[in-house]
């Protein structure tokens, strides 16, 4: 429980791909020089499909952070929206590609992430890196009704619609701030 | 001439949806009319009864329209599923609704298939929008 708290918004955004976290470390000094100092405007184009986005995919719960899971998880949560968790996601053609294709450019470096039980993960809730991360919160904190699932991060997290998941900012419903 | 009554009656009593939502109950009204004979314009008690009753859902489980926009549409329901807020469905309270035939559309296929595991007919769609635009 001694973790560093104040991880930065970007470093938190590759938590999907956190069993790579060496690699990303890595990666990232290759190519501070290249990418620090000027980051890009989104265009747009890229303005709107983060738009689209946010609101197809947030009608029902929060606008998950595309970089929780890999490109092969997202395909086949699209592959699969006709019986997304039991209910009907479905969207129309040309919506369905652009945010396929969203996810797929936002999506964690990590290809190798299954679920709990092995299988390409669906949920960002059954990843190892979550469940390791969420192991001190108890059962009773998440099936309550303010919570109701995993899947409810801003019930607790209170920054997460915009990707912020530091400790500080930690308020769980009935219980209160997390302390270490 | 049958079509144009009926597209008649609803500009006239239906404000509370864009032109171009009314253009698309328009559109349902011929289907209905196509696939059923004696279909004789759309109706808000039949719709109550599609918003209102419970059916076995997609999930296998009982569910209604309520589970999740309530009985009053003034109100804002909540996600049977999610918990997450859902603003009033009625026109009336969220000047949003039923403006869009792309949303209507969208939504009116996933909600009928979480509540009755089938898509909704043209009538049935059309009545529980004339419910929606009453509450
Ligand atoms: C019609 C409602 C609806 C829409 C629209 C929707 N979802 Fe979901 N989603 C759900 C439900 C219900 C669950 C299961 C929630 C639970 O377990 O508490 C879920 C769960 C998820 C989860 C798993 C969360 C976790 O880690 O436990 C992911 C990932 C997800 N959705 C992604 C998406 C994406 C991507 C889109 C847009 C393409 C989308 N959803 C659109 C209803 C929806
Ligand atoms: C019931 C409340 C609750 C829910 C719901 C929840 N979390 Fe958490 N989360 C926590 C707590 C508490 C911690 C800190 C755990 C610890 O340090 O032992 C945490 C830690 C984290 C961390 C690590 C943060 C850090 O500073 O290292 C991430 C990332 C995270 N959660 C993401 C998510 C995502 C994504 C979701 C939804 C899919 C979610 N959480 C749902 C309570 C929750
Ligand atoms: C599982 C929860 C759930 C159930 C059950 C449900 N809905 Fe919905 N419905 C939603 C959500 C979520 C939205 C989109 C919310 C938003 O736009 O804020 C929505 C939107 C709608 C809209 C779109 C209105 C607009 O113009 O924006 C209509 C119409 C609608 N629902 C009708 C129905 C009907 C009819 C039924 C029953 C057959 C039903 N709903 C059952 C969750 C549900």
């Amino acid at each position: 429980m001694t973790k560093i708290v104040n991880l930065s918004i970007a470093a938190l955004l590759l938590a999907g791909g956190v069993y790579l976290y060496a690699d990303d470390d890595k990666r990232e000094e290759h190519e501070h020089h290249r990418s620090t100092v000027v980051a890009k405007p989104l265009t747009p184009q890229e303005k709107a499909t983060t738009a689209l986005y946010t609101k197809e995919c947030g009608a029902c719960h929060m606008a998950y952070q595309p970089q929780f899971l890999p490109k092969r998880s997202w395909d086949k949560t699209m592959k699969t929206l006709d019986n997304h968790f039991g209910t009907d996601a479905s969207l129309d053609q040309s919506d369905h590609k652009s945010i396929q294709n969203y996810l797929a450019s936002h999506a964690s470096k990590n290809d190798q992430v299954v679920d709990v039980r092995g299988a390409v993960a669906l949920r960002i809730s059954e990843t190892p890196y979550f469940v390791r991360e969420h192991r001190e919160v108890t059962k009773k904190m998440v099936t309550q009704p303010e919570v109701k699932s995993f899947a409810n991060c801003n019930a607790c997290h209170t920054q997460a619609l915009k990707g912020s998941y530091r400790e500080r900012e930690i308020r769980i419903p009935n219980y209160g701030r997390w302390e270490d | 001439m049958k079509y144009l009554s009926i597209a008649l009656l609803f500009s006239t009593s239906l404000m509370a949806a864009s032109p171009e939502v009314v253009q698309y109950m328009n559109e349902l009204s011929k289907t209905a009319k196509v696939q059923n004979s004696s279909f004789n314009g759309f109706d808000a008690s039949r719709g109550k009864e599609i918003f209102t009753s419970t059916h076995t859902g997609k999930q296998g489980k009982p569910m209604a329209c309520t589970s999740c926009h309530t009985t009053n549409l003034a109100n804002s329901g909540k996600n049977s599923l999610t918990g997450k807020v859902i603003d009033p469905l009625s026109p009336r309270a969220n000047p949003q609704r039923l403006t869009s035939t792309k949303e209507v559309a969208k939504w009116l296929k996933r909600n009928f298939m979480d509540v009755y595991a089938r898509e909704g007919t043209a009538q049935e769609k059309g009545d529980v929008l004339t419910y929606i635009m009453k509450n």
